[in-house]
């Protein structure tokens, strides 16, 4: 434990280009870059798929696919074929936070009660009004939960990604480990693990509010 | 108007759930089709609001063969009923019943307004506005979901076997509600039902499907009761179709005797075997017999609109076969003896037979 | 990378091949024993929680938490315990992770048991042991094996990581491909990750198929339909 205070304790680890803010800030922004993209093409593909009930099997292979595939391999590929830079590394990070908000999306639309949507079809909705006022609110526990998965796999990523040159939280374990400096390691994944569980509790929080009460049941009385 | 012509609905497989529909349903009236599963009743109503497109023939709405309208538009023109109501689970339940002037575009106060007219009108209380549909019982659910067909005001209601998912007393209560909504709004409403009497209670008119999606007859319940078309219709009607057709005629026309009604200390008329006691209120306390003073239960049938099975009911709770009729104030009217009882059965048999006559050639069972 | 490196170079892998095949055990042990530790242990969570429901929601919650924790995070917290490069800081984590999914599993498998089933077995004269082992645990099947697959599967992934730390399997050949920056190793890396991967998830699609004939007779007359 005396480690932590060696490392947090430190303030030449709180100031300058390398330190803990600095850090803390390109991981997180990395991450919402990163997610954000992912859920632009990942949510309206997700609906479609789910909607139309075309590309269904695409959807669960991909899923499948991207659960077997190793990060570590996947990042240091991409980056020794593509050079050096931060761009490169976006592209494993998004491609493999797709999957699981493509899964859930698509899941969520489908498992939509078939009644439900005979009496919205039955009362006049067309196709892309059933699709936004019907079905889309009552899959957004789904949509998020994919969105949450979808964040705790890029956080980890990015961790991972320290290794091939990614600044951020990551930097502090693989510099730590590399210069066999154990206080420096175990702050950077404290650091890390704090981030995990703030971004756990957010998803948390925005499930909480944005669903509505009627599809969670979550209202007292009644 | 709704009328089917020549409707037939083949499916890829070679399954025919409608073949040759040929019907009209009256403006302002219920029409409700009945008959076992695989009978296309369901599938002939969704051929109204083109959930489904007919394979060959033509439904016409108003005259217009609905094809010629765009699907959407010509379901916000018609109320949709669904047998779990579909309600909007993430809205609340005004919102819900707003939902098609929304679609309308009607200015969301009015809508609200509109919304909170037909709770009242459907039987609702106005604290569940706010509600979710998961808070609400299965009755009041399926209240809602007539509230949200009726909202735009449209000509036409389908119902789905609306109250097929909720136990006998909620269903009669909502038949009820149903008869009375219809008495106010003269909606031309077309009902699908599996049950017969469901069917017979609430048609204006009734279409008895078969398997296979052929019209066994369409005809009002009475006719349907005193002569039915085959023995498929004669099944489907089931046992004591005789006594159910007593429903339908009115014990208004009773004869009744006010000399058989005393007082509590009042002797007895002559000749009479048993007199009705009643109160300072001339309202019914029991049968008493003739040098007997103790009084025997009673049956009694409201003389104003009640029917003659419902006299004939009354009549058999009491301890000599006649039935005491009361006025709208529950006081006694006078009583209806056994031999004009009799003499009214008689005469229901007569018109039943002959208005059967030219089409059925046999007589029920237990004919004697 | 030099630019005119291929991608593959054949004799690199001949040279190879017994760090390769090394490598591809340890990552199987590294992967399966955290999904067996997993079962052992979720099994009776699983049933404690299906029984008891007050106890399912902190379970989940906590599992929940663990689940969100980057692998690599809890190598390093684990090092103090178990020392760099040893197989335990791997599997620990990667047991964790896996009783995350194993847990809901088996009381989604236990719940999936109709309640009339379950009355039947009892008013038969089963004890609850024997209910719970003829009965309910062979409904339960299907949805569990789904819950290992899910976990093998990115079990079997997630050991690359610990090439950080010294001890990740095939992730070996990642970070070897990294220093010595030609891609060859690190495309037999995924290759074999994902091919064990593969494997590993219809070996137990088998399994289950095994274990499960009354559920065979509905998929064919499913398919025959």
């Amino acid at each position: 434990m005396s480690w932590l205070a060696d490392f947090f304790g430190d303030p030449a680890n709180w100031a300058g280009p390398y330190g803990i803010p600095v850090r803390l800030a390109e991981h997180a922004g990395f991450c919402a870059l990163a997610l954000g993209l992912a859920a632009l093409v990942a949510v309206p593909l997700g609906l479609l798929a789910g909607h139309t009930g075309r590309g269904v099997h695409l959807v669960t292979f991909t899923a499948n696919a991207a659960r077997a595939l190793p990060t570590l391999g996947l990042l240091v590929l991409v980056m020794l074929l593509a050079g050096v830079g931060t761009l490169p590394v976006l592209v494993p990070l998004v491609a493999l936070a797709v999957p699981p908000i493509l899964v859930n999306t698509c899941e969520g639309v489908r498992g939509v009660d078939p009644d439900l949507l005979d009496a919205a079809y039955g009362m006049g909705l067309r196709g892309h009004q059933v699709l936004l006022r019907v079905r889309t609110p009552v899959a957004l526990p789904l949509i998020l939960l994919g969105l949450r998965l979808a964040a705790i796999q890029v956080v980890a990523t990015a961790t991972v990604a320290a290794y091939v040159g990614l600044g951020g939280l990551g930097r502090f374990i693989i510099d730590g480990l590399a210069t066999r400096d154990y206080p420096q390691t175990l702050g950077g994944a404290t650091l890390v693990v704090l981030l995990a569980l703030a971004v756990q509790a957010a998803f948390t929080g925005v499930e909480r509010v944005a669903v509505s009460k009627g599809v969670s049941r979550r209202v007292r009385g009644g | 108007m709704i009328i089917f012509e020549d409707v037939t609905k083949r499916y890829p497989g070679g399954t025919v759930a409608v073949r040759d529909l040929t019907l009209e349903v009256p403006t302002g009236e219920i029409s409700v089709f009945v008959g076992p599963s695989g009978c296309g009743k369901t599938t002939s109503l969704r051929m109204i609001n083109r959930m489904i497109e007919p394979t060959e023939g033509r439904v016409l709405l108003d005259g217009r063969d609905v094809r010629e309208i765009d699907p959407p538009t010509l379901r916000r023109g018609i109320g949709y009923v669904i047998q779990h109501g579909g309600l909007f689970p993430h809205r609340r339940v005004l919102d819900n019943i707003a939902t098609v002037p929304y679609l309308l575009g009607w200015d969301r106060r009015r809508a609200r307004r509109r919304a909170r007219e037909l709770m009242e009108r459907v039987g609702l209380d106005d604290e569940l506005a706010d509600r979710y549909p998961f808070q609400l019982s299965g009755g009041q659910q399926q209240r809602v979901g007539v509230a949200r067909a009726l909202a735009a005001d449209p000509p036409v209601l389908l119902m789905d076997e609306p109250f097929s998912a909720v136990d006998p007393v909620v269903r009669a209560g909502l038949q009820d509600e149903l008869l009375r909504l219809q008495a106010e709004l003269r909606k031309t409403i077309v009902f699908v039902t599996h049950d017969i009497d469901e069917a017979i209670k609430l048609g204006d008119r009734v279409a008895v499907l078969r398997e296979g999606g052929r019209l066994a007859q369409y005809a009002t319940p009475a006719e349907l009761l005193a002569a039915p078309a085959d023995d498929f219709v004669r099944a489907f009607l089931g046992r004591d179709r005789g006594i159910r057709l007593l429903s339908f005629l009115p014990a208004a026309e009773l004869p009744l005797r006010r000399d058989l009604v005393v007082a509590q200390g009042d002797p007895a008329p002559a000749g009479a075997d048993w007199v009705v006691v009643v109160d300072a209120d001339r309202r019914p306390l029991g049968w008493r017999a003739a040098g007997n003073g103790r009084l025997a239960g009673y049956g009694a049938y409201r003389a104003d609109r009640d029917s003659l099975r419902a006299a004939l009911d009354a009549a058999l709770l009491s301890p000599c076969g006649a039935a005491i009729a009361l006025d709208e104030d529950g006081r006694v009217a006078g009583v209806v003896t056994r031999d004009a009882l009799d003499a009214a059965l008689a005469r229901a048999a007569a018109d039943a037979h002959r208005d059967a006559a030219p089409a059925a050639g046999r007589s029920g069972e237990g004919a004697g | 990378m030099r630019p005119d490196e291929p991608l593959i170079r054949w004799d690199w892998i001949g040279r190879n091949r017994s760090m390769i095949l090394e490598l591809l055990v340890d990552n199987i042990v590294m992967g399966l024993l955290p999904v067996l530790f997993g079962l052992l242990l979720a099994l009776p969570i699983g049933l404690a929680c299906s029984r008891w429901r007050v106890l399912y929601q902190p379970a989940s919650g906590l599992l929940n938490v663990v689940y969100a924790l980057p692998s690599l995070a809890l190598f390093i917290v684990l090092i103090p315990v178990t020392g760099l490069a040893e197989r335990a800081t791997v599997i620990i984590p990667l047991t964790c992770y896996a009783l995350a999914v194993l847990v809901p599993a088996v009381v989604d498998g236990l719940r999936s048991v109709p309640d009339h089933v379950r009355q039947a077995a009892e008013a038969m004269g089963f004890t609850p042991l024997r209910r719970l082992v003829q009965v309910e645990l062979p409904i339960a099947v299907p949805v569990v094996l789904a819950g290992m697959r899910v976990a093998t599967v990115s079990g079997i992934s997630l050991v690359s990581v610990g090439a950080l730390i010294g001890r990740g399997g095939l992730g070996g050949l990642f970070v070897t491909g990294w220093q010595l920056r030609f891609p060859t190793p690190i495309i037999v890396g995924v290759v074999l990750v994902v091919l064990l991967a593969v494997t590993a998830d219809g070996l137990l699609v088998l399994a289950g198929r095994l274990l499960t004939p009354w559920a065979r007779a509905r998929r064919e007359a499913g398919e025959a339909a």
